[in-house]
């Protein structure tokens, strides 16, 4: 037995590395990133681990350059390289000359695919878009029940208008199964009857976490929807299948939640304006009535007013020349007592004879005068009458007219409807005689 | 589900009513009985448009299916 060779270290580390670099070839490795170091160089290390082990790994410039993105510590990857050891140091290490983000590539293909194919049947034209409704009885919102998307976007709601009812149908957002609970989630809540528009979306994630939003069977439910859908994807730089295919799209829970409900505190102001239009419209409308009514009395009133007037005047006579003459036949008659007790206190017959005679005289005096005061009162009257001439209230109530009195004893004109009360008497003198009633209702 | 705000016009058709009474009004072209009635019917409105402006509770609930596969919908629990 020969005795065993001596290596030198280089020679160990040439033979290590011509085995891994044999035994090999380029490969595929799954891992996450950690420690990632840019070096002035251009080249990047980084180590790439999993829950058990960890492996270091280099990635040269030229390959470095090419990348669409930047590695970062905690990313899930894909690398392709070669395992070798570095002899310098003697550490084994991944050669890496291509890295992506795990899974991303794929999805990335598959998202390309299906928007190509989406668009090309017109799912996200721009006609195909609804307008939402504007006050929504209620909202379905299709979410993870444990997320901080339910609650900003009830939160919302409850400030702006919580007269609508919330309708959440609660899914898995993310991972296996999801596509699938945001489709049913959208068609079962387009099965219940008052539900108006719908929001679907979750808060912020990573790229995958969004995944679910990129799926065939999201889209499709989202374009057969009854109602109005809002994308409320939490994320902002990229766009998700979900969000072209929503007729409007939120950038975040609590946004689409706005965009679904109007502000009660902007109604409320509508209303107020409402309320003073309606005030308005009616005083306005009060005045125009009025101006028009005082243009018809003007028109119509003055014939009525003159007759009235004049009605009036003759009353007035006619009741002056009737207190005139009582008084005056009842002072006559007081003076006549007077000048007989007078008589009666003189005595002797001859006085009485002479007397009688004065009193005869004063008698005939009395009448004489008493019946030229009559005349002279009929003259006045015949007077007055013949004053009023053509527009004699008798005229006028040839024509139709009849004036209304009250029906009590002073039985004054009736000339505003104000001064009469249901239940009132009246007298309503026509041409031809009077006819009597009651006040019915009165009307200003 | 037969709640007494089904049978209440929806808010949307009362505000609309509420602004097409506000516009006739303004046009004055109804006879003056129909303008007072118009005014009434508009002031009625927008008492109950305001008075459902003040409902502060909103109704939240959640949408499941139940084992026979049945849509069924219970309110949120405080916790959730």
């Amino acid at each position: 037995m020969a005795p065993p060779r001596i290596l030198s270290v280089s020679e160990l580390a040439a033979a290590i590395r011509g085995r891994l670099e044999t035994g090999f070839p380029t490969l595929w490795v799954a891992g996450e990133l950690s420690n990632v170091r840019p070096a002035a160089s251009g080249h990047l290390y980084f180590t790439l681990k999993d829950a058990r082990s960890q492996l270091a790994a280099v990635m040269f410039r030229t390959a470095v350059q090419v990348l669409p993105f930047r590695p970062a510590d905690g990313m899930e990857v894909v690398v392709r390289g070669r395992p070798s050891i570095y002899p310098a140091r003697g550490t084994l290490q991944l050669y890496a000359d291509a890295l992506e983000p795990r899974g991303l590539g794929m999805l990335r293909l598959a998202f390309e695919q299906l928007s190509a194919r989406l668009a090309a049947e017109g799912l996200f034209a721009a006609e195909r878009k609804r307008p939402l409704p504007r006050f929504p009885r209620t909202i379905g919102v299709v979410t993870a029940i444990t997320g901080a998307a339910v609650h900003d976007i009830h939160t919302v709601l409850r400030r702006r208008w919580p007269l609508a009812r919330v309708l959440v149908r609660p899914v898995r957002v993310q991972g296996d199964g999801a596509s699938r609970d945001i489709a049913s989630g959208i068609d079962d809540l387009n099965q219940i009857a008052d539900v108006d528009v719908l929001i679907v979306g979750r808060g912020g994630g990573s790229l995958e976490d969004l995944w679910a939003f990129n799926h065939e069977l999201v889209a499709r439910a989202i374009a057969g929807s009854r109602v109005p859908v809002v994308s409320a994807v939490g994320h902002e730089i990229d766009v998700t299948i979900a969000d072209l295919v929503a007729d409007m799209r939120a950038p975040t829970p609590s946004a689409a939640a706005a965009m679904v409900v109007p502000d009660r505190h902007e109604i409320a102001t509508q209303l107020a304006t409402c309320r003073a239009a309606l005030a308005a419209a009616l005083v306005r409308r009060n005045r125009r009535e009025r101006e028009r009514l005082d243009g018809l009395r003007r028109g119509l009133g003055n014939p009525r007013r003159r007759v009235d007037e004049l009605l009036l005047r003759v009353d007035d006579l006619a009741a002056r020349a009737r207190r005139g003459l009582v008084r005056q036949t009842a002072w006559d008659r007081r003076e006549l007592g007077t000048l007989a007790r007078r008589l009666a206190a003189a005595g002797p017959a001859m006085q009485l004879a002479r007397t009688a005679e004065r009193v005869d005289g004063l008698r005939d005096r009395l009448r004489l005068a008493h019946r030229a005061r009559l005349d002279a009162a009929r003259a006045a009257l015949a007077r007055a009458r013949s004053g009023l001439g053509a527009l004699s209230p008798l005229a006028v109530l040839e024509r139709g007219y009849a004036i209304v009195r009250r029906g009590d004893a002073a039985g004054a004109v009736v000339q505003d409807a104000e001064t009469l009360h249901a239940g009132d008497p009246v007298a309503i003198v026509l041409a031809r005689g009077r006819a009597f009633g009651r006040i019915e209702r009165t009307e200003s | 589900m037969g709640r007494a705000e089904d049978e209440a016009p929806r808010f949307e058709e009362a505000l609309a009513e509420l602004e097409g009474v506000v516009r006739r009004l303004e046009h004055g072209e109804l006879p003056l009985e129909d303008s007072l009635a118009a005014f009434e019917r508009g002031m009625v409105l927008v008492r109950q448009l305001t008075g459902r402006l003040e409902q502060i509770e909103q109704r939240v609930e959640v949408l499941l299916r139940t084992a026979d596969g049945n849509l069924a919908t219970r309110p949120v629990a405080d916790d959730e």
